[in-house]
């Protein structure tokens, strides 16, 4: 049996490591836009230096040859005939009796006139731009972000540690929307301007001035202020990369369409990772990529741990994690509770946990995703939220591990 | 593999585990009495929690079979290691995104107290030549090692 696995991050690599575990003696073959394999979560770690590009990489040394993968790097696929069987890239192409198409996803640029092939204007999705974002940002003055997310804060931060002051864009009110509720978000935003960022808020980008050369030079805001530029970094979302699939007859809508089994509309075809819509976020596509190999080896395998809502953030040594909502709905219960450095929250719909966020102090705290995920209702456990624990849920298996005693 | 069983019926909360387990990790130290309690650096890997009831339950981490942390690691740094069972966390690696705390579905984990720069995680004292240091010092039997 040959397996081939389109993408080498999270869920690719997870699934090439699954499936070798499960067949010893099946090919296995990863094609991949990127040379080497790297975190994307870590690329901001490059860009301010404290990482070389081999210490991205989240596989141990020699990890394909000791586990017996070609790895066909630094090729863009560029079709599937799902009737022959092949995947077809730039110089070549690649027969399979099991597809994965791990190829995660694509940096947005906002619908700006001038902003697309500006030589200074880069998004900050893969290591190539990573590398250009370091060397451009290394001789430029004024720098400007546009969004304030997590991959926009990255950016600034490992500026901030190059000795630059960005400023930084986004038509939101709040920065890190996705992954904090305002008031935690908040601890960051101060941080980050004492550090000598700025922040235009609730402001739209609405143009860029180009020089003789084609660089971009000036921002313009929709208040008609204009920001000197010298390097632009979008950082303004991404979308599914599907682009390669258009006539390969695989369904897709913005992302690839999956069953439960992470199966596409063809048979033999799996999707997995950001590609296939479901999440965004490392640990889900490592899940994702497990359950698509499973199911590529034959043991059918069903994706049921769905549940993508967390995060942490860690900038200026603020940690925070996240899960579920922010903000409660009418009816709902929210306890909160600060002290010094520390900021706690945890939102009750009928006695059931629908959001947890934590500030300054995230200890002990990854039961809260089993208890919201599994929607258990803790209204009956007689003790108070900040003291919550797995203690109330207790219960050992025959081999050992923990089981949940307490149920939905 | 090996894994530390718990007994949670017999467990008095004495909490020597946890001191073991500190003193463990704490290189140069041979007694109880080498440790500064006020040291916000000295840490120990496992909790003795209290139910509503107020009932004693220890939390060792279950190096499990299948990882939350480890799927979670984004960076390499925390590892299933086939040969042993153990799940290891090499710091020296590690990225810092705690994702691993995050995704701990009994809430074993934690980040240093200290610094917040790496985790505090169980290593089963792999490189002590014995059964864990909190197992030996349980003077109840509430925690023990078996081959599973």
């Amino acid at each position: 049996m040959k397996h081939v696995i389109i993408g080498a991050s999270a869920a690719g690599i997870s699934a090439a490591k699954t499936i070798r575990k499960q067949r010893t003696d099946d090919e296995i073959v990863i094609i991949s836009k990127d040379d080497t394999v790297y975190s994307r979560c870590m690329l901001h770690k490059y860009i301010s230096g404290e990482r070389s590009v081999q210490d991205l990489s989240f596989v141990p040394e020699g990890f394909f040859k000791n586990s017996r993968i070609r790895h066909l790097a630094g090729v863009n696929a560029t079709g599937i005939d799902t009737a022959k069987k092949v995947v077809f890239f730039d110089g070549g192409q690649e027969l399979y009796d099991k597809l994965l198409i791990a190829t995660g996803a694509e940096s947005v640029y906002p619908p700006i006139d001038g902003l697309k092939g500006a030589e200074n204007v880069r998004a900050l999705r893969d290591l190539s731009d990573a590398k250009i974002i370091r060397e451009k940002a290394l001789a430029a003055d004024n720098i400007v972000i546009i969004g304030a997310g997590l991959v926009g804060l990255d950016a600034a931060y490992a500026l901030v540690e190059m000795g630059k002051k960005p400023i930084i864009v986004d038509l939101a009110e709040a920065i890190l929307p996705a992954n904090l509720d305002v008031r935690a978000a908040a601890a960051y935003k101060t941080e980050f301007e004492k550090a000598g960022c700025v922040f235009r808020l609730g402001v739209r980008v609405i143009g860029v001035i180009r020089d003789q050369n084609g660089l971009v030079t000036s921002v313009t805001l929709d208040g008609k202020e204009a920001l000197p530029c010298g390097l632009l970094i979008v950082a303004a979302g991404v979308r599914p990369a599907i682009g390669f699939l258009e006539n390969s007859g695989i369904a897709c809508t913005d992302s690839v369409t999956v069953n439960e089994y992470l199966e596409t509309s063809v048979p033999d075809v799996y999707a997995a990772g950001d590609v296939a819509g479901l999440s965004r976020n490392w640990p889900n596509a490592v899940k994702q990529g497990e359950i698509a190999a499973m199911n590529m080896c034959g043991v059918s395998t069903v994706y049921d741990d769905t549940f993508a809502l967390k995060n942490t953030v860690n900038f200026f040594g603020i940690l925070s994690l996240s899960f579920g909502e922010f903000v409660p709905a009418d009816g709902d219960i929210e306890y909160c509770r600060e002290s010094r450095g520390r900021y706690e929250k945890v939102i009750l719909r009928n006695g059931v946990p629908v959001g947890v966020i934590r500030q300054g102090d995230i200890s002990y705290s990854g039961f809260w995703q089993y208890l919201i995920k599994n929607k258990i209702n803790i209204a009956d456990i007689p003790i108070s939220v900040w003291k919550l624990s797995f203690a109330d849920s207790f219960g050992m298996a025959e081999n050992g591990e923990y089981e949940w005693t307490v149920r939905a | 593999m090996k894994r530390i069983f718990i007994d949670a019926d017999k467990c008095i909360g004495c909490k020597n585990c946890l001191v073991a387990c500190m003193q463990a990790h704490k290189p140069g130290t041979v007694s109880v009495f080498g440790l500064d309690f006020i040291d916000p650096a000295l840490e120990s890997r496992n909790k003795i929690l209290l139910d509503s009831r107020g009932k004693c339950i220890p939390l060792f981490c279950r190096h499990c079979d299948k990882p939350g942390c480890a799927t979670a690691c984004m960076s390499g740094a925390m590892v299933k290691e086939p040969e042993t069972g153990y799940v290891r966390y090499d710091s020296d690696r590690c990225a810092q995104c705690f994702m691993c705390v995050m995704n701990c579905p009994y809430g074993v984990l934690k980040p240093d107290r200290e610094t917040g720069t790496y985790v505090v995680k169980c290593d089963f004292c792999a490189d002590h030549n014995s059964e864990p240091s909190c197992v030996k010092m349980c003077p109840v039997k509430a925690i023990y090692v078996e081959e599973v």
